[in-house]
């Protein structure tokens, strides 16, 4: 957390819970199975309640207990439980179509969280302790691994999914990196997220009514 | 003021909701289009009021608008008031080929007003997270009206619009998010205290060089995504073709240029910081990449709206081109073209909005003879395809001379060469595609009944077409003025 002197054991909880955040994407990374991914990011989401939480019990800010809770509230409970629901009411046990094999993606991911430790050191190791710099490049890297989520795998719960990993990457940096970051943006970001989802789970109910499934396999017409 | 600003708001607000509520389908028209030609009115006093007034700031500095936010609205505004125009007649014709339903039709205006009303408030916006955060519902909304008329098709054109696009702007919110930590670190002397553009720009020169280089290459990315720079342009020909005609123009003529007022900001901010070299060069790159593949995609069409959809690449790519070019003449022509675009690209979209219904394809091959089938738009859309093109007396062609100019008084004969070989190829195939629509020899087993659709469908062509040709032949003061006072904001 740039500009505040923590006591140590905040920089151990703190090294513990982003090492926990980056296994949480890579078990998104290794799955086949629609509820593990979602399960995943649920987890993914508490450990950044409670990273959220420590740093501001330890900085005294009351935004960032606000934006904890929020987090918890909105990230792990609400946006996990209508996944989940979604997949019950039309019975999904389909396995996630891979374009690229497990084995793979691991691998792929690991370069992504390299170049992105690479890209932090670069920008902000000037003026920024060791600890700050681990956890902002894991930020990072799960922005990447977002990306690489939507593009190498073919089903619209994976693509909701891979952007709300991005979005959990941007939320970690601008906690771990920028604390002092006003309240509204959070906010707003938070509202987004229930907006986006809301929308595109509506748009892929009319997809499962019109070509029967969720696999955007099909969605190849348009081209040119 | 205050006041003047929520009830401009709250205009679209109630027509969405009250069309949505009220269910009656002439009432949901009207209150629309009075409500667009209401707003149309109160842009023109917006920017009254920032011409004579200096900024409008208001609400704590929560919502300011200077020249360029205001000449975004107007820009907004018509579009708005021409597409709710042309949508009388659209989707009365939708209900009788189609069989639109009455839910979809109701959704149509409840979606349409809500879309206008976010373009409306990003200019306004002085935040710029809460900006990115109104675009990405702008993504929303007219992803709803994307799938107006729920197909396979159209629900896929949604799809890829709302992953990419949402993707995109979660880059610019990383953008946002470093610009706002360049500010706050040592050496900085933690000025930026909010992610204000005005307060951003005001401390331009104490931000950090190396994280505002890397933030402002996210937020042309970001950004650009919804503008329609390449290679992130692949969500825009799907959404503009299966949207229906007055969204198609509306996303085009107006989305596009809401989303290129944010990549200036920024641009104005990181060249104050960096030099505006640096910026600079980025639009230019983006914009030659852009070009060529908006040239390459108009010479490659098969469908009408994809045709234009390209030529909204090719426009935007110009843009930024001229915006890269800086200088007065470039700066200039930019938003001279940011106008032109504005009023010529609905013209097209409602051409091929009638040619859809009249021929029940979007495929350039089977419309031919639309000269002697439908006389009034086959007329207007071939004008306007002249000016779109940039022949004369059209405002695009001042404004793309004036880019012309300033390459050449840069001294990047490169950039002119590479320029005048895009327009010409544009040129040639937008024309020889036109000109087999207008004057082509109709199929003998086409027997459509011959003749127009009802005055809303052409009126709305030609009240923009008319404008493009006037301003064409002259430049009020006014508008010089305006447009000099941008010129200076941006630099």
């Amino acid at each position: 957390m740039l500009g505040y002197v923590m006591p140590l054991y905040v920089y151990v909880i703190e090294d513990l819970l982003v090492a926990l955040i980056l296994l949480s994407s890579f078990v998104m990374l290794s799955s086949r199975w629609i509820s593990f991914y979602i399960h995943a990011y649920g987890f993914q989401s508490f450990l950044i309640f409670i990273l959220t939480l420590v740093l501001g019990i330890e900085s005294q800010n009351i935004d960032l207990y606000f934006v904890a809770f929020l987090t918890l509230f909105v990230r792990t409970i609400v946006v996990p439980y209508i996944l989940l629901k979604m997949i019950k009411k039309f019975s999904i046990k389909e396995e996630v179509k891979l374009i690229i094999k497990i084995p793979l993606s691991i691998i792929s991911g690991l370069l992504l969280t390299v170049f992105a430790y690479f890209l932090i050191y670069r920008l902000i190791s000037p003026f920024s302790p060791k600890i700050v710099i681990n956890a902002s490049s894991i930020a990072l890297s799960l922005i990447f691994i977002g990306f690489f989520m939507i593009i190498s795998r073919f089903t619209t719960i994976t693509h909701i999914l891979g952007l709300l990993v991005i979005e959990n990457g941007i939320f970690l940096l601008s906690v771990v990196v920028v604390p002092t970051l006003p309240i509204i943006v959070e906010l707003v970001v938070l509202f987004d997220i229930l907006v986006t989802v809301a929308a595109m789970l509506i748009l892929s109910m009319f997809m499962k009514m019109r070509t029967g499934s969720f696999s955007t396999t099909m969605l190849n017409r348009l081209v040119g | 003021m205050k006041i003047f600003i929520i009830t401009f708001l709250i205009i679209p607000l109630f027509a969405s909701l009250s069309s949505f509520i009220i269910k009656n389908k002439r009432f949901a028209e009207y209150i629309s289009l009075f409500s667009s030609s209401l707003d149309l009115i109160g842009a023109f006093v917006i920017l009254y009021f920032s011409i004579s007034l200096k900024t409008v700031s208001i609400f704590n500095g929560a919502i300011v608008i200077d020249k360029f936010g205001s000449y975004i609205i107007l820009l907004v505004s018509i579009v708005y008031f021409v597409s709710s125009m042309y949508g009388i007649s659209y989707m009365r014709l939708a209900i009788e080929d189609e069989q639109m339903t009455d839910g979809e039709f109701f959704r149509y205006y409840l979606f349409l007003n809500l879309f206008a009303l976010t373009m409306l408030i990003a200019p306004m916006i002085n935040n710029m997270a809460i900006y990115l955060i109104d675009i990405e519902l702008t993504t929303i909304t007219s992803a709803f009206l994307v799938i107006a008329e729920v197909t396979e098709k159209s629900i896929e054109a949604a799809w890829k619009y709302i992953v990419i696009v949402s993707a995109g702007i979660s880059l610019a919110l990383l953008g946002t998010i470093l610009f706002y930590l360049s500010g706050n670190i040592q050496g900085s002397g933690n000025i930026a205290l909010s992610m204000d553009w005005t307060n951003l720009s005001l401390n331009a020169g104490y931000l950090n060089k190396d994280i505002v280089r890397f933030a402002f290459v996210l937020i042309v990315i970001g950004l650009g995504t919804k503008v329609g720079f390449a290679p992130m342009h692949t969500w825009l020909p799907d959404a503009h073709s299966e949207a229906p005609s007055p969204i198609s123009s509306m996303l085009s003529a107006s989305l596009l240029n809401t989303a290129m007022y944010g990549i200036m900001r920024y641009f104005n901010i990181a060249g104050e910081n960096l030099g505006f070299n640096f910026p600079r060069t980025i639009m230019i790159i983006t914009g030659l990449f852009s070009l060529f593949i908006g040239v390459m995609g108009i010479i490659n069409q098969k469908t009408t709206k994809r045709l234009f959809a390209y030529s909204s690449i090719e426009h935007m790519s110009i843009i930024s081109l001229g915006f890269g070019l800086g200088g007065i003449f470039g700066t200039f022509g930019a938003l001279l073209q940011m106008l032109g675009h504005s009023l010529i690209k609905p013209v097209m979209f409602f051409g091929s909005g009638n040619f859809l219904h009249k021929y029940k394809t979007k495929d350039i091959n089977k419309i031919k003879g639309a000269f002697y089938v439908m006389p009034k738009t086959a007329f207007l859309f071939s004008m306007g395809a002249l000016a779109l093109i940039g022949a004369p007396p059209s405002i695009i062609f001042i404004s793309e001379f004036l880019i012309i100019l300033q390459s050449l008084k840069n001294g990047y004969y490169w950039i002119t060469v590479l320029l005048i070989s895009f327009l010409i190829a544009a040129f040639v195939s937008l024309l020889s595609k036109t000109g087999s629509i207008v004057f082509g020899k109709a199929d003998d087993n086409f027997n459509a009944e011959k003749g127009d659709f009802s005055p809303f469908s052409y009126v709305p062509m030609l009240l923009p077409l008319a404008a493009c040709i006037i301003l064409g032949f002259y430049i009020p003061h006014s508008l010089h003025s305006l447009l000099i006072g941008i010129v200076h904001i941006i630099k």
